[in-house]
């Protein structure tokens, strides 16, 4: 969801250093914030601390709001306004700092693929489990969601995000059924599997040096691993795979040292 | 011994057993095996189908399912597996490039097929209109394509998608992109992963073979395509192996519009015939009514005639009847 427009920004500011007060805008963290919001803020903060760039985390109840695409987490750094992982990636790719470059072409087409694969299937049944369980949307989601505001203005805006994701699920043929009927565990078993086989024994995905697609894993799962829900099933089926597991504390120990990662 | 489970797909076209990706998936991995199911290719309406969509298995529990991922699944727990013979990381790969194929490549596809105006217009509705019956061919393509442009937009997050330069930019950008990386990945193999056909082979070929075969107005994907090599040979070869009667039937609707001089007018055929009719027709309701009238009259005396011609008759002159 990269607009045009933003491109001819990009070449035009790419000269301009990295500046110090770097921000990223998510919503509250204890109170508000949801398990796929975050571990997609989670994912850009991975990605900005291997590249070595600074940036400050805010936390602003309507951040979703100002955010440029309506997708958390944003970045804002210097006068440009950048949202979501993808367009991230690219704009500090514009400013000199990449991950990878060092990859040949099959292994920037498998990384591609592979981050696809986080969105399509993990991200998807994150997506899922929030909003389209009404166990976990009556107890979590809608009451997190809906905390910076009184009533009613919170149950609406709760119900209409409910809605709105409800409608994409019907898109991909996940509409109108419950958590028993779709295959989310499943999926989430799939894509977890997938993502071990990938990474084997090795420290990252591809070579020794971490790219975009660690940042994302990492985002990913330890949310998944650190967030409480309704039931732990989600969470049962990543630490099912050690590999990953150690993954996600050699990456929080190198890349996080200074900061105590804080769920729910 | 159990009833065999049925399949409805939709019917082929240009060459291809059918003109719906899901059901060249899933048309093509039951060709790796011999499954007793009973086919029923040629369905050319959504309302025929058990579930109401297409492609459509009815397994013989009754049971209605309509993605190829489920479909594959059934297959798999009925053990005919199609990724049997690849490895644990060969597996993933698969996943993850599927994955990338639903990402990038079919949100082109749905817009190149149903939502570009002219793609659309001239091809998609014409061939769903000529192969439906009555009285659905009137409304059906239409409401095809309104659930088209909502998955659309579902996909891309954007409520107020529209057809347009910039979106379809954007789009083939990302769909050739991923054809790029999928040549990438193919190489000079025959197929994905070794010699024989896996799923991941099923949907790139479900993907691409609409793309390569039918002709298009705008045809960028297709010109993308066929700068690829190896992807544009991969397709051809499974049609030529494993679908042999429908990649030798000539395509149908290459029966092209007619009048191409015309530009962007509507292919009405004997249009010039038509136009000179309705000018005759005319010309002859107008005669007649000027002769009854009496705006008009034959005369039959030479004299008066020479003194007097006949004024034209629609300005409305009156001419008296010179009768005697």
């Amino acid at each position: 969801q990269f607009l045009l427009a933003d491109r001819f920004h990009l070449k035009s500011t790419a000269a301009e250093p990295w500046p110090e007060n770097a921000t990223l805008y998510q919503p509250l963290m204890d109170d508000q914030i949801l398990l796929s919001d975050h571990a997609s803020s989670l994912s850009v903060q991975a990605y900005l601390r291997m590249c070595g760039l600074p940036i400050q985390v805010v936390c602003r109840y309507n951040a979703e709001y100002m955010s440029p695409s309506g997708k958390i987490p944003f970045i804002h750094v210097g006068n440009q306004v950048v949202s979501e992982l993808g367009p991230v990636v690219q704009f500090t790719k514009a400013k000199g700092h990449s991950l990878s470059d060092s990859l040949d072409d099959v292994q920037r087409a498998e990384m591609k693929a592979y981050m696809e694969l986080v969105y399509n299937m993990l991200l998807t049944s994150e997506l899922f489990v929030q909003w389209c369980d009404d166990a976990t949307a009556g107890e979590i989601s809608r009451p997190r969601y809906s905390s910076p505001y009184s009533w009613p203005l919170g149950n609406i805006l709760a119900y209409q995000k409910q809605w709105e994701v409800r409608r994409k699920m019907n898109a991909i043929g996940w509409g109108g059924k419950t958590l028993e009927q779709v295959q989310v565990y499943e999926d989430v078993n799939q894509c977890c599997q997938a993502l071990s086989q990938r990474l084997g024994t090795q420290p990252y995905f591809f070579n020794k040096q971490a790219t975009e697609l660690d940042a994302l894993v990492f985002g990913h799962l330890f949310t998944i691993l650190t967030t409480r829900l309704t039931s732990t099933e989600l969470a049962e089926r990543v630490k099912s795979y050690s590999n990953l597991l150690s993954f996600c504390r050699r990456i929080e120990q190198t890349y996080f040292e200074d900061k105590k990662l804080m769920k729910d | 011994m159990a009833a065999p489970d049925e399949l409805f797909c939709w019917e082929g076209d240009w060459g291809l057993p059918s003109v719906s990706t899901d059901c060249l998936v899933v048309l093509f991995i039951l060709t790796k095996f011999t499954v007793f199911i009973l086919k029923y290719p040629g369905i050319c309406s959504p309302w025929r189908s058990p579930g109401g969509s297409l492609p459509a298995l009815r397994t013989n529990q009754n049971e209605t399912l309509s993605r190829p991922s489920d479909i594959i699944i059934h297959l798999r727990k009925q053990k005919f597996n199609a990724d049997f013979d690849l490895s644990a990381k060969e597996g993933a790969d698969s996943l993850a490039f599927i994955s990338l194929l639903e990402e990038k490549l079919m949100p082109a596809l749905i817009y190149t097929f149903w939502v570009e105006p002219k793609n659309f217009v001239e091809v998609t509705r014409r061939w769903y209109a000529e192969h439906m019956m009555f009285p659905l061919n009137f409304f059906l393509p239409g409401r095809m394509q309104s659930r088209q442009l909502e998955k659309l937009r579902l996909l891309r997050g954007d409520e107020h998608l529209e057809a347009g330069e910039e979106l379809e930019k954007e789009l083939y950008r990302d769909a050739a992109e991923c054809m790029n990386l999928l040549s990438q990945r193919l190489g000079s193999h025959k197929f994905f992963f070794g010699d024989s056909p896996s799923s991941l082979d099923a949907y790139v070929f479900g993907h691409l073979a609409p793309i390569l075969k039918c002709k298009l107005p705008n045809g960028k994907l297709q010109q993308h395509l066929k700068s690829l090599d190896n992807l544009s040979d991969f397709c051809s070869n499974i049609l030529l192996l494993y679908f042999p009667r429908d990649s030798r039937a000539e395509p149908s609707a290459q029966k092209a519009p007619a009048a191409p001089e015309a530009g962007d007018f509507d292919n009405v055929p004997n249009k010039r015939r038509k136009q000179f009719l309705s000018a005759l027709f005319a010309l002859g309701a107008m005669l007649s009514y000027a002769l009854l009238t009496g705006m008009v009259s034959i005369q039959h005396g030479h004299q008066e005639a020479l003194e007097e011609p006949p004024d034209p008759e629609h300005i409305g002159a009156h001419e008296e009847e010179g009768d005697g």
